[in-house]
């Protein structure tokens, strides 16, 4: 997808993005740029690009700063700080008109082409000897680094202090570096770089934001599962997922959690099953390849009604795919992964609160059900840096056991009894006299095998009624923005927050085509209440989606009948930018 | 949370593991001896069926997970070690016991029982090893002796059989044993060593398969099987020896605990952040308050 540029003003932003190879602290910069806006009582996203390697290619951690909350990229941005010559290529031409490359490079030569597009865009080039300022400072040739935001905070005009205090937090452990560093940061605050433009929108400042959270989705979604109880986790290191062992392995300490990295995702599922049979709290964690492996265990555990949560962060496949960038294209296997009929449960984070409360509701819906219940993410949610003052409350922990007075009176038929609900009682192993055989063959009330047709019906159906009663509790999608609005998107996951930062934008300029969004998080079974009657009032609507199929649309095309005539679609590996909305809004209301 | 019905007061009899549901099996099927000796090592060492958790693989054994009392699952193919060695990490005041044939073993689930065995989880694994694919009606399985005509492999099959014992002993696993499904005293005396032992426990059993198997049948092991414990100076702490009396799985077949390590702990007892605890995970599903996590954030 190609993007037109907007102006700062517009946007109300200023972007900076810190580029270099793979393995040269790209990440860092930005988080220490992160850090030190919000110290600084601004808001900021941070937006990751890196290949799938552990050194080399290139790799960028953007920025972006505004006074109001905002929780998505500019295409575009004003200052490109880059540390090695292949990321100034790769990542020139994001570059908005009139803005600045800041490099480390020395002899960077341009080819005539490359020249010609920086004149066209009154794109200044700045040359900064980072390295050797940073060793005539007494730092090292790696604190090169910081001397480049050291220059880039100058540029911004904003105050050094918070800098300096989030590299001391930063270095924390490694107290020895923290002066050098400063000096290096200081050094290069210092350093003129002559003439340049930054047409960056007037701030305003919140000193209250000092306080607030600058974490990934993957962290809420790791901090919720600690909040709902959850004592095991295993898994298979798979991005975007990984950050998920590796945090939960890191804070294990503190929370006797039981977190282990298994051999294989088809493990990783039996053993969170076997866990949960046990009566505990395990969650098992993957991407898309990874779950393909786990979806004979999605459908054994819809065949014996024990949970299971998943958390399956999507990447763009098919097959390896595209490692390390983003997609939500696996809508379709989670409602769909494991043979056979089932009741099961599939929903969508978009931003922390979401992820913290729904792995939550996850296991209560898991319990509560006895069913599988999938909760996606994006690599765009899972690894982005969000800005957030606290966590949602606490949801209750529902374990939805047979109540323990209730144990002695217990039979073996009450494990899968045929209820209304279709949900019948549970119970864990040694928690009462009366057993049970959690059987994957096909199973009268006590679990004993059968073949016959009037009960294998009897208990098929059972299941299946529990999708009905499911979906009576789940929430109707939510709507944002203006309630009255000319156009409505619809969609999904980590589409929600470039289609809102958008339309601040949009609505305010043009406030005779206001359009608003409505989100869906609970996406299977699939509440269309809402949804109805927007079709009923004739609502024009547009899907919006980070896959080539449009997934959800498909889904309420099935359950409704209506045909999307509008989609916005992307699956190039990149979120959407709040440009591809402007554009794409632009363009809709010209024509 | 535990039972604390009448179960737990007395001691459990064989008849508390009677199941109403009629057996499926063929006549002198090895299975027959392989319940009746469970049965007798799980009441034998007072396990109570609240307290049993019994794993079933996909395969004849999994046809029985319905005829035997205690808390039952009857998995997939293959996976039963993995589900089965979940339950153990929850819960150590179970005895999880699992079955699966020699498909499931060497076939599908072989990555699951070299790393079950690597994770040495609590679990007593029962490996019938009858040669061959019983439910699908006769099949080659990766333990089947070259040469043998089997179903979808008329003229014999022609890769080289798994020696099971040769493999796990490989891996320096805890515990192997070896029995016979024709000898339920024996079986049972080693199952109930294998529930004592703390941590993974590898039993093989040679099993009849009257109906696909006739090379091996019940006579052919009976006079071929020696226990261990009939040696002079056996010593099932060396590996070594342990490899060399299991080779022979043609002529003298030794059977019997043919290794075991006590030294190593089982993978619940060995988790470094949780060397306080005296729960289970299964107790310890409670509110937590992670302010102090997220505030590492702000």
């Amino acid at each position: 997808m190609k993007q037109t540029p907007l102006t700062t003003n517009r946007l109300q932003r200023l972007v900076i993005k810190a580029a270099g190879e793979s393995g040269q602290g790209v990440n860092s910069v930005g988080e220490v740029f992160a850090k030190s806006i919000k110290e600084s009582g601004l808001y900021t996203f941070g937006y990751r690009e890196y290949p799938s390697l552990i050194k080399g290619g290139w790799a960028s951690h953007q920025i972006d700063i505004s006074s109001t909350p905002i929780n998505s990229s500019s295409s575009h941005c004003d200052i490109l700080m880059c540390l090695s010559r292949v990321s100034v290529k790769a990542y020139m031409t994001t570059v908005r008109p009139g803005g600045t490359i800041v490099h480390a490079i020395p002899k960077l030569f341009f080819t005539e082409e490359e020249k010609t597009f920086l004149e066209q865009n009154q794109i200044a080039v700045k040359h900064v000897p980072a390295a050797k300022i940073a060793i005539e400072t007494g730092g090292m040739s790696v604190m090169a680094n910081t001397v480049l935001v050291g220059v880039v905070w100058r540029m911004m005009g904003l105050e050094l202090k918070p800098v300096e205090a989030v590299i001391a937090s930063t270095f924390a452990k490694k107290p020895d570096v923290i002066e050098p560093n400063v000096a290096c940061l200081r050094a290069g605050h210092t350093f003129d770089i002559g003439e340049f433009q930054l047409k960056g929108p007037v701030f305003t400042f919140d000193p209250t934001l000092e306080s607030t959270m600058l974490i990934t989705g993957n962290h809420a979604l790791s901090l919720g599962a600690v909040a709902a109880g959850v004592r095991v986790f295993y898994a298979y290191p798979m991005t975007p997922s990984s950050s998920i062992l590796s945090y939960l392995a890191s804070i294990y300490h503190k929370t006797g959690m039981v977190v282990k990295q298994i051999e294989d995702e088809i493990t990783v599922a039996q053993m969170g099953l076997g866990s949960m049979f046990a009566g505990t709290r395990a969650l098992v964690a993957t991407s898309g390849g990874g779950f393909d492996l786990m979806t004979e265990t999605v459908s054994l555990s819809g065949m014996t009604e024990t949970p299971f949560v998943c958390i399956l962060a999507q990447r763009p496949g098919p097959a390896t795919g595209l490692p390390t960038w983003t997609s939500a294209s696996d809508l379709n296997i989670a409602v769909y992964a494991g043979h056979g009929e089932y009741t099961r449960l599939v929903v969508a984070g978009s931003d922390l609160s979401s992820c913290y409360t729904l792995i939550q509701k996850a296991f209560n819906f898991a319990e509560k059900y006895q069913i599988p219940v999938i909760v996606l993410t994006e690599k765009q949610i899972a690894e982005s840096l969000f800005q957030l003052r606290d966590f949602p409350k606490d949801e209750p922990i529902e374990r939805h056991f047979v109540p323990e007075q209730e144990r002695s009176a217990l039979v073996s038929s009450d494990r899968f009894a045929l209820t209304e609900s279709g949900v019948s009682k549970r119970w864990a192993p040694d928690m009462a006299e009366a057993t049970y055989d959690a059987n994957s063959d096909e199973h009268l009330e006590d679990g004993s095998l059968t073949e016959d047709a009037e009960p294998s019906q009897a208990m098929y159906e059972k299941r299946l009624r529990k999708a009905n009663t499911l979906k009576m509790e789940l929430p109707e999608p939510e709507f944002y923005g203006l309630k009255d609005a000319v156009m409505t998107f619809v969609g999904w996951g980590s589409v929600k927050h470039a289609v809102i930062d958008a339309l601040a934008l949009w609505n305010t300029e043009r406030p005779d085509m206001t359009c608003n969004y409505l989100h869906y998080e609970y996406l299977w079974p699939l509440r269309t209440d809402t949804f109805k009657e927007l079709i009923a009032q004739n609502q024009p609507m547009v899907l919006i989606e980070q896959n080539a199929f449009g997934q959800l649309g498909a889904l309420l095309t099935q359950e409704t009948g209506y045909m999307f005539k509008e989609k916005l679609l992307k699956y190039d590996g990149r979120p959407f930018f709040v440009e591809d909305l402007i554009g794409f809004l632009e363009e809709r209301s010209s024509s | 949370m535990s039972c604390t019905h009448a179960c737990q007061t007395g001691a459990p009899k064989i008849a508390d593991y009677f199941s109403k549901n009629i057996y499926t099996w063929c006549t002198n099927c090895g299975n027959y001896g392989i319940h009746g000796a469970l049965k007798r090592a799980l009441v034998a060492q007072k396990i109570p069926p609240c307290k049993a958790v019994l794993c079933f693989d996909i395969g004849c054994n999994g046809n029985g997970s319905d005829k035997i009392d205690g808390y039952r699952f009857h998995g997939l193919h293959g996976r039963i070690i993995s589900f089965a060695s979940g339950v153990a990490v929850a819960n150590s005041n179970l005895m999880v016991v699992a079955s699966a044939g020699d498909g499931a073993t060497f076939g599908e689930g072989i990555g699951h029982l070299i790393h079950g065995i690597r994770g040495n989880y609590n679990i007593t694994f029962l490996f019938h090893n009858n040669l061959n694919y019983g439910l699908t009606k006769g099949q080659a399985s990766p333990t089947t002796k070259p040469g043998t005509g089997m179903n979808s492999s008329p003229d014999g099959i022609n890769s080289e059989p798994v020696h099971p014992m040769r493999l796990v002993l490989a891996l320096n696993p805890t515990f192997a044993a070896r029995s016979f499904s024709g000898d339920v005293k024996h079986l049972d005396h080693v199952l109930q060593r294998a529930m004592l032992h703390r941590g993974f426990s590898f039993v093989e059993i040679l099993q009849s398969c009257p109906t696909y198997n006739k090379q091996t049948p019940h006579e052919w092991y009976q006079e071929r099987v020696f226990d261990v414990g009939s040696l002079e100076n056996y010593d099932a702490s060396s590996l070594t020896s342990a490899m060399q009396v299991s080779a022979d799985l043609e002529e003298k077949v030794a059977v019997g605990v043919l290794y075991q390590d006590k030294s190593r702990r089982p993978f619940i007892e060995n988790q470094a952040n949780r060397m306080e605890y005296t729960t289970t995970v299964v107790e310890e599903v409670l509110p937590f308050d992670i302010a102090e996590l997220a505030n590492t954030f702000r």
